[in-house]
């Protein structure tokens, strides 16, 4: 049996997918991503504002983010802002996103079956 | 860092969740909490509303607790592999405790006595000089050597709410290495420089060794395990008195 690349969660890779898209325009801390992710998808995304921190901690792990402390207004925060390799895992998880959004709007059309993963 | 987040902060330690990640977290989610509330605040709500709808919105300790937990990368060395961090780490680290000690009394022989065939010797300077300072500063360190790193043990295991097992059996290692290291020097007869070397682990045959390795062995654990030891019965004395002061 040839083995396929499957989507077990649909929702995977979304909220990397949502922080990498706002951070590539501007570097930003935590409680704006959240708040930016709420406005930009009118409140249909709504994800718990304190699990966006995990992402981001992974996403700085792997080198896709850069995070710095900075103080702003009298606050220290940090900052997050994407690297080159952030760049790159963008285009690739919006390529995935696209892929999966076409078959599942090919099913919904009633179309026929396209390969979702290339 | 704000109190609120207490139970989260040990949950997370308990899971082996490395403490800098912890800190880190807890940091973000209280500047995070402290947003959230001046959010709600400027919406027109009392400050006690605004708290609550402010945990609300960032989320359940549950939840919170396990979006880190999850991701196993984030686990500390010391609960992926503690017989590794607790069974060889505090050997090597005191091994270079006593590579340093040799090395210093080494120095200090050539020196300070450059024509005396061992460094053991009965004091050749008096007592206020520097060369009789400099060895008791050596003597001081290496007898000290094996609590200190036992201390470091100790913090390390409490940092990260580790089983008492872990712990103990590195301190348990450290004091068996300490109480039976034991240091020789001689003089080569051929090139004439001082020669330093140390064995451990090996009990002593005679019965005045054999009593002093273990006196050795009884003060180094009972000074080593202090820091672990007060940090226990503190937690115990906080978590009984929590206890008490919720059924009053």
């Amino acid at each position: 049996m040839v083995a396929r690349e499957t989507n077990p969660n649909f929702m995977n890779g979304v909220p990397e997918l949502l922080i990498l898209k706002l951070l590539q325009q501007d570097e930003m801390y935590g409680y704006e991503i959240v708040q930016a992710i709420r406005d930009r998808t009118g409140a249909v995304i709504a994800i718990g504002e304190g699990v966006v921190y995990p992402v981001l901690h992974g996403l700085e792990r792997d080198g896709a983010l850069r995070a710095r402390r900075k103080t702003v207004n009298g606050r220290s925060r940090i900052y997050y802002s994407v690297t080159s390799r952030g760049k790159r895992r963008l285009a690739d998880l919006s390529q995935n996103w696209v892929n999966l959004k076409n078959a599942i709007q090919t099913m919904l059309t009633g179309g026929q079956h396209v390969d979702a993963i290339p | 860092m704000s109190t609120r987040f207490h139970e989260l902060r040990e949950r997370l330690l308990r899971a082996g969740v490395a403490p800098r990640r912890v800190r880190r977290y807890l940091g973000e989610l209280t500047d995070h909490f402290a947003d959230l509330t001046a959010e709600e605040q400027h919406a027109g709500r009392s400050l006690s509303e605004a708290q609550s709808a402010a945990l609300a919105r960032l989320g359940k300790a549950e939840d919170l607790a396990q979006a880190l937990i999850e991701r196993s990368r984030f686990r500390s060395w010391c609960a992926r592999a503690p017989w590794a961090m607790f069974g060889f780490g505090p050997l090597i680290l005191l091994g270079a405790a006593y590579l340093v000690a040799c090395l210093y009394l080494w120095c200090g022989w050539n020196f300070f006595l450059p024509g005396t065939d061992t460094p053991f010797g009965p004091p050749v300077a008096p007592t206020y000089s520097f060369a009789n300072i400099y060895f008791q500063a050596g003597k001081f360190y290496y007898y000290s050597a094996p609590i200190l790193v036992g201390w470091i043990i100790g913090i390390i295991a409490a940092r990260q709410r580790l089983k008492a097992i872990w712990p103990v059996l590195g301190l348990g290692l450290i004091v068996w290495m300490g109480a039976t290291a034991q240091v020789h020097a001689s003089r080569s007869a051929v090139a004439g420089y001082g020669h330093i070397s140390t064995e451990f682990f090996l009990l002593g045959h005679s019965s005045p060794t054999l009593s002093a390795t273990l006196f050795s062995t009884f003060v180094l654990f009972a000074f080593s395990m202090l820091p672990y030891l007060v940090w226990r019965s503190r937690r115990t004395f906080v978590g009984t008195l929590t206890l008490v002061w919720g059924l009053f």
